[in-house]
């Protein structure tokens, strides 16, 4: 462009800097002749005047409204309301993370029980790095697929064994990261579809008690609900909550996939007399959730741990775990052979997993993604041959059939989704899970954010985004010709060249790697 | 904000809002006091009912406490007014100067309001960030 025809900001800033004094008096004097009304605008401009001159000459924090006054603000102002407006009008449906519209929409759609077919063609980019899935020309007939059916406990003979009928989860999200009527609503729908629901580590799960979904219990790093004054196992506590009859299972977490080896710290101004007595924690002081459980030092003392919450809990015990070093998992893996002892399974979250907060380095760069870790943890788990002893739980933006399609081929057993079903109770990606102000009233405890929750509402919608899941699920066996779950296998993959997946083929492990 | 400087600032609010609300009897029953006072100004009877709206909305602000630093905004704007009145129509004279005092009054305590409520001033806020070097990170356990 021209120069000449350029704005220029400085002297547009100089010239609303000298204009708001220079209004002010003009309108004072309108307002002494003509009419006292314009007086109305004496006194905007005045404090607009006395605004300007704060910033320009008084204020120190902030270079760019020392230069250019109040309309520096004018910046600040438009950059607070960027987030909406792309996610409104600028963004593309394919563009926005981490979840773009498209993916939003179809989980939207499923817990609505709404339609979600599509028309003229994908959006996805073909001919680049995605994955496939490989059909067969020989679909199954839907009357011969199999229903759903994992059970986990059994190799070690516990009478409280207990078995999946669906292969969704949901996810672990605590007391705390989620507002009261968000837990009840999740708790209540996975009530009416009979799936399970993970506590997270929020401690006493007492508002998922009262709705009456199935839990599985989970014990976090600091060990809410069941620990000591010093943050130890407190064994009695820990029976008592497994005596209950709607704890099917444990999980203990050793790492998650948002902030893998990172603690946390919850400090003395969130711990409030609720949170004290379900967390068991003290009032009025900081406590810190260690990076990792005190037990666990060392790969043996791990299966220690285990084995020991199996023997107090008598209820199947898996752990939860971001994939960071293979050799570690490995020799973790060795250990429970050379012990002959195994957790009932293991979790495997994908270092894409969401959080209600954790450090941004964390986030986005901490721990192996979930496609890469589900084949790398089958490859082990199949070279010391206990693959069948353990079962696999996958969880990292697992909220679509077409992603959960991929982790079932990549050995995932069952599913576990925390955002998936966020998603289905409403969540709009406002990203504020950690600020207490979900505009939705997910994760906020501010009553007038919870208001708009309707809990009968969202169980609905919890229940209808499971049942549109197992209906897509068993299309998408129909047409790799599989009977049940699992029969998928890599070889139902297309991994095309380039991808982080196909660098883990070898020439001869896999055809599907496109040559 | 500490203990004490919420005890003040409520203060100032209920001052702020107890003056306003008194004087809206007059304003809103067109006492004929009120009355002389707006044709003064020229802005009988519209101006009287509008300026009356406006500090009934300010003290309405003034006293819940979300919103208190949107009615002293308010209040700011519409006591100038009045003062910018006192010195230009209405002088300072026996009863008029004691009803301009109180404007003034009422001024003063908002602005005590938006002083102590600084963080919380929108747009501005900012700008009232304490700007101290953070300590190196200690060890936890
Ligand atoms: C609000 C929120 C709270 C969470 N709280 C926990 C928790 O307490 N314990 C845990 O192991 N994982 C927690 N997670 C991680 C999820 O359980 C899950 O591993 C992760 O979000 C990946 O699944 P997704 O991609 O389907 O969301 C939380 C996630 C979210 C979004």
């Amino acid at each position: 462009m021209k120069a000449s025809l350029s704005v220029d900001l400085h002297k547009l800033a100089k010239f609303v800097n000298l204009s708001l004094p220079v209004l002010s008096v003009l309108f004072f004097f309108a307002g002494l002749h003509l009419s006292f009304y314009f007086h109305f605008a004496t006194v905007t401009f005045l404090l607009l005047t006395v605004i300007n001159l704060f910033y320009l000459r008084v204020q120190r924090s902030h270079a760019l409204l020392g230069n250019f006054g109040i309309i520096g603000q004018a910046r600040y102002m438009m950059e607070s309301i960027g987030p909406e407006l792309r996610q409104y009008f600028f963004a593309n449906d394919t563009e926005e993370r981490p979840f773009n519209r498209n993916e939003r929409a179809e989980v939207y759609r499923k817990a609505k029980n709404v339609d979600s077919a599509a028309s003229f063609g994908s959006q996805q980019n073909f001919d680049e790095f995605e994955l496939k899935l490989r059909h067969t020309m020989f679909p199954v007939a839907k009357s011969e697929l199999q229903p759903f059916s994992l059970t986990l406990g059994e190799e070690r003979g516990i009478a409280n064994a207990y078995t999946l009928s669906s292969p969704f989860m949901i996810s672990a999200m605590s007391y705390g990261a989620l507002g009261e009527k968000a837990v009840r609503s999740l708790s209540r729908g996975a009530k009416k579809t009979g799936i399970l629901m993970n506590t997270g580590e929020g401690g006493y799960p007492k508002y998922h008690l009262e709705e009456g979904g199935n839990l599985i219990f989970q014990i976090g790093t600091a060990k809410f609900g069941v620990r000591t004054p010093e943050g130890h196992l407190d064994e009695a506590k820990l029976k008592e909550v497994c005596a209950k009859d709607q704890i099917k299972m444990i999980e203990i977490k050793l790492s998650q996939g948002a902030k893998p080896g990172k603690g946390g710290m919850l400090p003395k101004e969130k711990i409030t007399q609720e949170i004290s007595e379900l967390r068991g924690v003290p009032l009025g002081k900081d406590v810190i959730s260690p990076p990792s459980h005190v037990e666990c030092t060392s790969p043996e003392a791990t299966v220690e741990f285990i084995k020991r919450i199996q023997e107090i809990s008598q209820l199947p015990v898996g752990i939860k775990l971001c994939l960071g070093r293979p050799e570690e998992f490995e020799e973790l893996v060795e250990a429970m052979i050379k012990r002959q002892s195994f957790p009932d399974w293991i979790t495997v979250d994908g270092s894409e997993g969401g959080t209600g907060a954790a450090p941004k380095a964390f986030l986005d760069s901490v721990g192996i993604p979930i496609y890469p870790a589900l084949k790398i943890v089958g490859d082990i788990l199949k070279k010391h041959n206990v693959r069948d002893r353990l079962k696999v739980f996958a969880g990292g933006k697992l909220i679509s059939p077409a992603r959960q399609i991929m982790a079932f081929c990549l050995g995932a057993d069952a599913i576990y989704t925390a955002r998936g079903f966020m998603l289905a109770l409403g969540c709009i990606q406002a990203l504020e899970c950690g600020n207490n102000t979900c505009p939705v009233g997910i994760t906020t405890h501010d009553p007038s954010l919870q208001r708009g929750l309707d809990i009968e509402q969202k169980a609905n919608r919890v229940c209808n985004y499971v049942h549109a899941l197992e209906h897509d699920l068993r299309e998408l066996l129909s047409a790799t010709g599989c009977r049940s779950v699992r029969e998928f296998n890599e070889e139902h993959l297309f991994i095309p060249k380039g991808t982080i997946l196909s660098s883990l083929y070898t020439k001869n492990t896999l055809a599907p790697v496109s040559s | 904000m500490n203990k004490l400087s919420t005890i003040l600032s409520w203060v100032f609010q209920i001052v702020a809002a107890a003056i306003l609300a008194q004087t809206l009897y007059f304003k809103f029953s067109g006492h004929p006091e009120s009355v002389k006072l707006f044709s003064e100004l020229g802005m009988e009877p519209h101006g009287r009912v509008l300026i009356g709206i406006l500090e009934l909305v300010a003290v309405l602000l003034l006293i819940r406490p979300t919103s208190a630093i949107w009615g002293a905004i308010l209040s700011v704007g519409v006591m100038s007014g009045a003062i910018i009145g006192h010195f230009t129509h209405l002088g300072w004279d026996g009863e008029r100067g004691q009803l301009g005092m109180l404007a003034v009054l009422v001024f003063v305590a908002s602005l005590a309001v938006l002083a102590i409520r600084r963080k919380t001033i929108p747009f501005l806020k900012s700008v009232f960030d304490e700007n101290v070097p953070v300590e190196a990170p200690v060890e936890e356990e």
